[in-house]
């Protein structure tokens, strides 16, 4: 042995093929064998042993809606293996009219990952809470409660204009009030300006968490089978790798200022059309009074989003005038439009993973902050930890006077 | 919909307008409840595609949903029974009377019984692990005559030790049926033959009890056991069966003796509509609380099949049918509470009052007059109706715990001239 070999001798040469095959066929190889396995136990059924009784039955209902107080409608997704079947329904414990529908035809069995609607005919009264149950052919339950129930109002030319009125005075003007800072912004030292952009930082990481435990709270909600927790991480890196990606594209080499505005006032668009949802579904809801209060409290949180969206741009040369424009429209006109969607629709799952999205976007807007401040000077001064704190607790003490 | 067929009623065409237009009205106006808090708002997003989840396959919804004519909805189970194990209607005036031989002057009356496991249906399309008597619940009425020997040979086919426990005056306790006492529990695949003295005449009860008790009985191990009077004996003995104290006249003997008479089924019972009803309720998902209540154990079985609340037309349906009853005869019900996890179950008539004889230990009623009746667990009774002064037409009765006749002991008898 003369060899100090560690590898026992092996000397395969590193990227040959073994029996001169081609690559393609090394690479294709795998899967022919996993097909050929995978046949196997589909017409063999090896483990038929293990088949001891199947799975449980797993239904959902993700949501109800009431298009009038004589009519009930849950939203419901199969999420276990096998079809089911819903036999009866249950309204206050007592069984009563129904009709399931399910890719599109009255049915009364859902199919794996299926969802359809169950409509009961039920004449409720406002307020008073539905405790709803589906009966399946198996005798098991799977019940939901509609607390105090109101008639979610039809979709009308005049509820449009509220709404966009409501996402006027709460989305775009508080954005573009809080954009007029910039000549003073412009003004500033590099010191306090470094202060401001950590102050947005802070503000927006407040929205992450926000936004974050939102997601996970409605995750919970999302069908078993869309694996709500899941889809929220999966939304979160998603959309922070995704728009890291493309920032890198795009600035090779220097920040681009404008660029982090642009992805600021995204990051901030992408939170207020969450914050619009939540408004539209709770005026379609009957839920909210949006009284002077909740206004006012509403532009003065959202002030502090139209520096945060300006801060990148402070130093140096200021951007044509129609960039603030449009950066204020894509930071504020999305509660509009997020009222809009609210008061139409609104899936649980999709609100997960849209929240998600947002708070993905929102991370990276921070890191890119952090790696502009960094480069122009230093991150981690005490006015800049302060700065950060001071828009944690200042988004946390207007939080308080948003209460829907 | 494969099973709604038989619930349409009256006049096809109003019903296709009204559930299209009820159809129409509903896509136009879904609208999803958003479950989302102010919180959901900061920090978020919102949601580009939610409207078309919300929205999808409500144009589709189609008009064929025969049963929806009320605009307030239609109280009751979708759908008819798919299953012919079990006919309530049938079961309701069957009684098995076994077989009678004399064994050194006694009578005897031999049954045989057997316990399984069986899938029965509970409400249309919901079907029930059941541990069965003879495959059935309730298991079958068995009906003996008073003094009789009543011989159960009794085999048990199902996985779990069961037992037959009566509820008769009985002086052997080695027959009682119990774990504790005589042969204990019968286990899988072992015989017993149980004998018990058939005493006192009424309307009884047996049932399995291996432990859990509680959950031997829900699974369906019960039924009725109905005592023949002997008029022989109510002529020698006539204090026994009544509570009375005063002067024992000739009239009053030759009554309960002829009321005996008309209560042994070897006898004239012939000439009374006599009916079953064994109280019941089924827990399907195991949360100790029964989501089915019925007479017979099918839910709204002897409901109307489909019903126009707007004009009171009904119609009966194949499986779901009111019981129907002659006008001019006598309807006597031997009532059995078997229920479960609620501590009372009850009966009440609607436009009639009844007489009861409690455990139909007596030849004349312990109430008189009354409407509604209460029973505890296992507390059974005769139920005795006249409705020859009635109008011909629907006649509802239920239990009055409101909430066990919306989930299912609901039932009608359609009173005919």
């Amino acid at each position: 042995m003369t060899d100090e070999r560690t590898d026992g001798g092996a000397t395969v040469a590193r990227g040959g093929m073994p029996f001169g095959l081609p690559t393609w066929v090394g690479a294709v190889a795998p899967l022919v064998l996993l097909a050929v396995v995978v046949a196997g136990f589909v017409f063999l059924n090896p483990f038929a042993g293990l088949v001891t009784g199947g799975a449980l039955p797993d239904v959902t209902v993700t949501h109800a809606s009431l298009p009038n107080d004589e009519t009930v409608v849950l939203h419901v997704t199969n999420n276990g293996p096998d079809p089911v079947t819903i036999s009866q329904v249950l309204v206050n414990d007592a069984y009563w009219d129904f009709t399931l529908y399910a890719g599109g035809e009255a049915t009364n069995t859902l199919a794996p990952m299926e969802s359809g609607r169950v409509v009961v005919p039920y004449h409720w009264t406002p307020g008073w809470d539905l405790h709803t149950g589906l009966v399946l052919s198996d005798g098991t339950t799977f019940t939901h409660t509609i607390p105090a129930p109101q008639v979610s109002p039809g979709l009308t030319g005049e509820l449009l204009g509220l709404l966009a009125v409501v996402g006027l005075f709460v989305g775009v003007i508080p954005v573009a009030l809080g954009m007029l800072w910039y000549p003073v912004m412009q003004g500033m030292s590099d010191r306090s300006l470094h202060a401001i952009l950590l102050f947005a930082v802070g503000v927006l990481a407040f929205l992450a968490f926000d936004a974050g435990f939102e997601a996970f709270e409605l995750a919970a909600e999302v069908p078993g089978a869309f694996e709500g927790n899941l889809l929220v991480v999966l939304g979160i890196l998603g959309a922070l790798l995704l728009v890291q990606a493309v920032s890198a594209w795009n600035a090779s080499g220097d920040v681009n200022p404008l660029g982090i505005a642009y992805l600021v006032a995204l990051s901030i668009g992408l939170h207020n059309l969450a914050e619009g949802l939540a408004i539209g579904s709770s005026v379609a809801l009957g839920r909210v009074s949006l009284g002077a209060f909740l206004v006012v409290g509403f532009m003065i949180h959202n002030v502090t989003e139209g520096p945060a969206v300006v801060a990148p741009v402070a130093d140096g040369e200021r951007p044509a005038l129609w960039h603030f424009v449009a950066l204020g429209a894509i930071a504020g006109a999305p509660v509009i439009l997020g009222g809009w969607i609210g008061s139409i629709a609104f899936s649980p799952t999709l609100g997960a993973l849209f929240l998600a999205i947002g708070v993905g976007a929102i991370l990276q807007v921070n890191w890119e902050i952090g790696t502009m401040v960094r480069r122009r000077g230093s991150l981690g001064t005490p006015t800049n930890v302060l700065a950060f704190l001071v828009g944690l607790a200042v988004m946390y003490a207007t939080d308080l006077l948003v209460a829907l | 919909m494969p099973d709604d067929g038989p619930r349409s009623t009256g006049d096809r065409e109003d019903a296709a307008e009204l559930t299209e237009s009820l159809s129409d009205r509903l896509v136009s106006a879904v609208k999803d409840d958003a479950a989302v808090s102010r919180r959901a708002v900061l920090g978020g997003l919102g949601l580009a595609g939610a409207s078309a989840v919300g929205l999808s396959g409500g144009a589709t919804a189609s008009g064929d949903h025969d049963g929806a004519e009320s605009p307030h909805g239609r109280a009751g189970v979708v759908g008819e029974f798919q299953s012919a194990d079990f006919d309530p209607h049938e079961f309701l005036r069957t009684f098995e009377t076994g077989t009678v031989k004399m064994e050194d002057g006694q009578r005897v009356r031999e049954f045989e019984l057997d316990a399984s496991l069986r899938e029965i249906e509970i409400a249309p399309g919901v079907t029930f692990p059941a541990w069965t008597y003879d495959g059935q619940v309730p298991g079958p009425t068995l009906r003996a005559v008073e003094g009789e020997l009543v011989r159960v040979r009794f085999s048990n086919g199902q996985d779990h030790p069961h037992t037959i426990h009566p509820h008769l005056k009985n002086v052997d306790p080695q027959m009682d049926g119990i774990p504790q006492n005589g042969p204990g529990v019968i286990e899988q695949g072992e015989r017993f033959v149980y004998e018990w003295q058939a005493r006192p005449a009424g309307c009884h009860f047996y049932h399995c009890h291996s432990m859990p008790l509680k959950e031997h009985i829900h699974r369906g191990l019960y039924g009725a056991m109905i005592i023949d009077p002997d008029p022989e004996r109510v002529r020698q003995n006539p204090r026994d069966y009544v509570n009375y104290h005063g002067p024992m006249t000739d009239d009053l003997r030759a009554e309960l003796v002829e009321e005996a008479e008309l209560r042994n089924h070897e006898y004239r019972a012939d000439e009374v509509d006599e009916m079953v009803m064994v109280m019941n309720g089924f827990d399907t998902n195991f949360d100790g609380d029964n989501e089915v209540y019925a007479a017979n154990t099918r839910a709204f079985a002897y409901g109307v099949g489909s019903t126009d609340a707007e004009n009171g037309e009904w119609e009966a349906g194949e499986t779901v049918k009111p019981i129907q009853i002659r006008r001019d005869q006598r309807q006597r019900v031997y009532l059995i509470n078997a229920i479960e996890f609620d501590l009372v179950n009850s009966f009440h008539t609607h436009s009639q009052f009844f007489d009861y004889y409690d455990h139909g230990t007596t030849l004349k009623p312990t109430h008189k007059t009354i409407d509604t009746i209460m029973q505890c667990q296992a507390q059974r009774g005769i139920v005795e109706l006249d409705y020859s002064d009635h109008q011909p037409g629907l006649y509802m009765f239920h239990a009055h715990q409101s909430e066990f006749a919306e989930l299912g002991w609901m039932s009608f008898f359609e009173v005919r001239a």
